[in-house]
């Protein structure tokens, strides 16, 4: 795997290989966090909400977030211009200074990947691909490679 | 319900100022150690579950998590020792025979820890590995007698034409194999990993008793396909998918019993590949019913053989037992390619602790006694010597190979870089690393792809490291040395134990 | 004349009208085809662009005027768009291809968009202009108000007198949010009616309660947001709107306004009940805003289907080069198979962009849509998807699957069809609504996983494995 260098990636999700150990989902809310550090944000912060979402049924599981879509119809639903997709990267991001938590997104997303978040401002939260890492801390942190990064 | 004697073998340790109670611990033990509270939002750990893998302890993203063995077990006593008591206590309880996993972990002479290597200073030089060619490919099979070539006369002097039918061999890029571990004993991941592991560095790894999966008939050419006691998955087709065949009569960690693989392991894929109903019991009977003596397992050999066209070199495995030596020369006889043999702390999925711990000899002793007297008897070339039970670094495979074998099969060690933590349960089924275990939520916990890679990686590291050896000793290929045993020096040994290694002590020169 | 018809500022090959979703949208679907040909947006308001719907959070001032602008200040820029402001069209000579404004200028296109949107439905209700001494209500006999003894005068309302009358509004667009916003302000307003309970009605109740001010529903159905909601889900709102001190009646219309010294000061309920308030906000819903197009024409009977102008799936009218988007259309409704105006922002969005990739000559389909909205009023979320009242169903295939768990305030109702969903509702707990809307979306049939839909943990893992492989094909991802 390689950095992200400005190219067109996506996570891609190994269903056979998620374990359901939820650390994605940790370390997601950690990332997210105002301190970005785990004790802190766990024993100190409140509300931490994670982007990722893992499903389980029985053995079954895998972890699922923005799909970053071609055609994404959080941005068709968007009424305030906060969820955005960009051209260059393809990353598709909710501008949580621009958005009002109307919830058109998590009215409109197929695969339920958006979340309310009324921790203080109502906004809409969903990935974001953790912006200024080289890699999402999902993919990083996943202990068995459920989650990877790939060039598309 | 009585009172049940035996106390908890580990403590759990968790610092709470570290817990988060993000429950990763949680859903990761198959045991149900932890518990998470709703009331308290915190989690409850029960120690007396605890089989001390450390799979909690390896993923707690906080590191709040850890395992301690439990110091005052028991009062202290030197000959009723803690492992006496568990057992008495246990068997008091269930008046059942002892099950254990993995090899045996009593502290017998490990006599790898007691030989020393060679170096070269001044009379001969070193080489240095990384400038000069260093060849360690190992051809396993029986070599000839004596080699005719055709020799013209004129200008074509140079190329000489090769005359003996060399018979099958096969081509390992390096002289580690991996045992023999069959699908049912450890997941389909596990194999898979093992597999591809072997395909992609050019080595062969065992498929154990447990038929070949159709997933893995794409690694048919690193392949050796085993035919024990069960005959489980024997058929023409699964004897012409290996590159080899390999007679199982015994295993280090169990000389003399067979094998039983419970019938709730046994699924419907584990039931299609070992062709048995699907919940059956698969029962290797403690002999091949069929080999009586060493003229039945020449029949046998020849039978493999014929099966296969004399395409594949057809080996026999056996457990290191006190009479190896002899039994060694009669497979020679009887005409197999290359013979296994398993020390006594070679590795298991379930095996009666009694006879693990106390049944069997050394590899060390025994790989020196056979190779001794194979060549004692002239008939060391015959056969290629495959040596497994604890080979635990690239320098107990270069001391194997100075001590005569051609080549060493790992198995416990492949696990452990699966994430084996030798917790010795695997004769439970829950194995949290996804090794030896059938359950669906658990096997996905080994990707095989990372498996594989971590695999590929160790033989990368004990390539580099064999090199580093040989050069070091001012040795350029590994067939140079082979049973070379000037090039060990025994340390603390007493003198019928250099004696049956046939090596020096430390201090003594040529 | 003609030299200044002309003039190359007054000339686009592509013009759109309406400078919201539907427009915006349709030229960002040209552009992507075509990089150079002048794009000129024409708009009745005088701001480059907001979004209607954020009108009701900036009147509750959680957000500001800088922020209402759902396209950036470059957007024009950046796709080079000429923007008319102020340009109220009168009416579009089709044969010529020319748009006339009411100030007289002219606008020359090749191609068309119509993307006018919608305007307030204005119910017909009574004003009653009330003189100093006079009080409301105290006329007990309805049929001599109007040559009544007391003389008030009275008329229908019309869309004058909501600009002329103090405290009378209309809330569709950024003016009327600023009027309102000034008029509370000013008059320090405590209390307000508002006429309808749909979608407006419910988002202005929702800013005027964050501001202080209680709130009376007046509503003639019998629940609020009548088109999506059930019983169930509208006395959850109007529980809400009790324990604010705020009101809401249904089953009730607003007869007349009383109206003293120019301002609103009471209402009158069809019932005869006499409700003081200073102000009226009239939210009746809103229709297609075609009074543009002249009604006596050929064009106009063409393009018109029921109220608003049809469109066929690549967004094109009846008449020649002419396209439309957004709220003023009338398309396909997939739910129910037939034509109509489903006025939504998303289907706007994608409207206006097929309208604007055929404008430039590439095929485009615009397969249909169905409704769909969210609201959330006192905290409590609320989504609607679909037909959520299937009247006209056959019952036989119609299951309608609903849990209500009146202490977490949260109710779920689903209703399948031929073991499709073709409506969703969720109060209090909207967590992956969206989920349904792609099954809906793609008639999943959910045969086999009915008794999931209404499973907390319900989600993707459990829908169908087809379906699955299709949700993720292309968009990298390996199930």
């Amino acid at each position: 795997m390689q950095g992200r260098l400005g190219k067109v990636k996506k996570i891609f999700i190994r269903e056979e290989f998620c374990i359901a150990c939820r650390l994605c989902e940790i370390y997601c809310q950690v990332e997210h966090s105002k301190s970005k550090k785990i004790l802190k944000a766990f024993k100190e912060e409140k509300d931490l909400i994670s982007r990722v979402l893992v499903e389980e049924v029985g053995f079954n599981s895998f972890a699922i977030q923005c799909r970053h879509c071609s055609e994404a119809l959080c941005v068709e639903a968007c009424i305030s211009g906060a969820m955005i997709k960009n051209k260059n990267t393809g990353i598709v991001i909710c501008d949580e200074n621009k958005c009002v938590g109307c919830w058109m997104c998590i009215m409109a997303c197929p695969y339920g990947v958006i979340k309310r978040n009324i921790s203080e401002k109502k906004v809409a939260s969903k990935c974001d691909l953790c912006g200024d890492e080289e890699y999402p801390v999902c993919v990083k942190n996943c202990p068995n490679e459920a989650l990877q990064l790939r060039d598309i | 319900m009585a009172l049940k004697l035996n106390q908890s073998e580990f403590e759990i340790h968790r610092d709470e100022q570290k817990c988060i109670s993000c429950q990763v611990c949680v859903r990761q033990c198959s045991n149900d150690v932890h518990e998470y509270d709703e009331d308290n939002e915190s989690i409850i750990s029960d120690n007396i579950k605890c089989v001390g893998c450390q799979r909690c302890e390896t993923l707690c993203p906080t590191g709040a998590i850890r395992i301690k063995q439990r110091e005052s077990e028991f009062k202290y006593n030197y000959n009723w020792s803690p492992g006496h008591l568990k057992n008495i206590y246990k068997q008091a309880e269930t008046g059942g025979v002892i099950l254990t996993g993995m090899g045996s972990d009593k502290p017998y002479t490990i006599y790898w820890d007691h030989i020393l290597f060679n170096a070269s200073q001044v009379t001969n030089p070193s080489i240095d590995p990384l400038r000069e060619p260093m060849e360690i490919k190992t051809f396993i099979g029986r070599k000839p007698d004596k080699i005719d070539l055709y020799k013209s006369s004129g200008k074509n002097m140079k190329n000489p034409v090769f005359l003996t039918n060399l018979g099958p061999q096969l081509e390992a890029e390096i002289p580690v194999l991996f045992s023999a571990m069959s699908y049912g004993s450890i997941s389909l991941n596990a194999v898979k990993s093992i597999s591809r592991a072997a395909y992609e560095f050019g080595t062969f790894y065992n498929t154990g008793e447990g038929g070949l999966h159709k997933d893995l008939k794409k690694y048919s050419e690193s392949t050796i396909v085993q035919v024990a006691s069960g005959r489980f998955g024997v058929d023409k087709d699964y004897l012409n998918s290996g590159a080899a065949i390999e007679i199982k009569i015994g295993q280090g960690a169990k000389p003399g019993i067979g094998g039983h693989l419970p019938g709730e392991k046994v699924n419907y894929e584990v039931s299609t590949t070992r062709m048995i109903p699907e919940g059956a019991d698969a029962i290797s009977p403690a002999p091949h019913h069929d080999i009586y003596s060493i003229e039945d397992l020449a029949q046998l050999i020849s039978a493999l053989k014929e099966a296969t066209e004399y395409k594949k070199p057809v080996g026999v495995k056996v457990s290191a037992v006190h009479n190896i030596a002899p039994i060694a020369s009669g497979i020679v006889r009887a005409g197999a390619d290359f013979i296994s043999i398993d020390g006594f702390r070679g590795g298991t999925g379930a095996a009666p602790q009694v006879i693990r711990d106390n049944v069997g000899i050394p590899i060390e002793l025994a790989l020196a006694s056979v190779d001794i007297r194979l060549r004692e008897e002239g008939i060391r070339h015959n056969i290629s010597l495959l040596v497994a039970g604890s080979i635990r670094s690239s320098s107990d495979v270069i001391k194997a190979i100075a001590l005569g074998a051609d080549a060493v099969y790992i198995g416990t060690a492949a696990l452990l870089a699966l994430g084996c933590h030798l917790c010795q349960k695997c004769y439970t089924s829950k194995c949290n690393w996804g090794i030896a275990t059938q359950d669906p939520y658990l096997t996905k916990r080994l990707n095989p792809e990372i498996g594989a890679r971590r695999l590929y990686n160790l033989l990368t590291a004990w390539a580099h490291e064999i090199k580093e050896m040989l050069g070091g000793a001012g040795i350029n290929a590994i067939e140079s040395l082979r049973g070379n045993r000037e090039h060990l020096r025994g340390i603390g040994l007493s003198e019928k134990e250099l004696s049956i290694l046939g090596i020096k002590h430390a201090g003594e020169a040529w | 004349m003609s030299n200044i018809l002309e003039d190359n500022h007054l000339k686009a090959k592509y013009v759109i009208i309406g400078n919201s979703a539907a427009g915006l949208s349709c030229a960002e679907g040209i552009r992507s085809g075509d990089k150079k040909a002048k794009i000129m947006i024409l708009t009745n308001e005088k701001f480059d662009n907001y979004s209607k719907p954020l009108i009701s959070y900036f009147l509750a001032g959680k957000i500001d005027l800088k922020n209402i602008f759902f396209k950036d200040h470059d957007f024009y820029k950046k796709h080079s768009l000429t923007l008319l402001k102020d340009f109220n069209v009168k009416k579009i000579n089709f044969r010529n291809k020319e748009i006339l404004s009411w100030d007289d200028k002219k606008v020359i296109y090749e191609k068309l968009c119509i993307a006018a949107g919608g305007v307030p439905i204005i119910p017909q209700v009574e004003l009653a202009f009330l003189s100093e001494k006079e009080e409301p209500g105290n006329n007990s006999n309805d049929s001599h108000i109007k040559h009544g003894r007391s003389g008030i005068k009275s008329r229908i309302i019309s869309e004058i007198d909501i600009k002329n009358i103090d405290g009378i509004f209309t809330f569709t667009t950024m003016d009327d949010s600023l009027k309102i916003k000034k008029y509370v302000t000013a008059n320090k307003i405590k209390e307000s009616v508002i006429l309808g309970g749909g979608l407006i009605g419910l988002k202005s109740a929702e800013s005027l309660l964050s501001l202080g001010i209680r709130i009376n529903i007046i509503e003639m159905s019998g629940r609020l947001l009548p088109s999506s909601f059930d019983k169930t889900a509208s006395e959850i709102y109007e529980k809400a709107f009790r324990d604010k001190k705020s009101s809401v009646s249904v089953n009730k219309t607003i007869k007349r306004v009383y109206i003293k010294n120019n301002k609103v000061v009471a209402v009158e309920t069809g019932d005869g009940k006499v409700i003081y308030t200073d102000m009226l906000v009239i939210a009746a819903g809103v229709k297609p805003n075609i009074d543009f197009i002249d009604e006596e024409t050929e064009e106009r009977k063409n393009l018109v289907f029921l109220r608003g102008i049809k469109t066929d799936k690549y967004m094109r009218t009846e008449v020649r080069d002419v396209f439309a988007a957004g709220d003023i259309v009338e398309n396909k409704n997939v739910l129910k198979n037939s034509i109509e105006n489903i006025a939504i922002w998303p289907l706007a969005v994608r409207q206006g962009m097929a309208a604007g990739q055929n404008m430039a000559g590439f095929f485009k389909e615009y397969s249909g849509g169905f409704p769909m909205n969210s609201v959330e009023i006192f905290d409590i979320p609320g989504v609607a998807i679909g037909i959520t009242n299937p009247d006209n169903f056959d019952k036989k295939h119609l299951e309608i699957i609903t849990d209500y768990n009146r202490d977490l305030n949260v109710y779920k109702k689903i209703v399948i069809f031929e073991n499709k969903i073709i409506g969703v509702l969720l109060i209090g707990n909207i967590e992956r609504a969206g989920i349904f809307s792609g099954l809906i979306t793609n008639k999943v049939n959910v045969g086999k996983i009915k008794d999931l839909l209404l499973k907390d943990d319900f989600g993707v893992i459990q829908l169908p494995a087809e379906y699955k492989k299709h949700l993720v094909t292309g968009d990298a991802v390996a199930l």
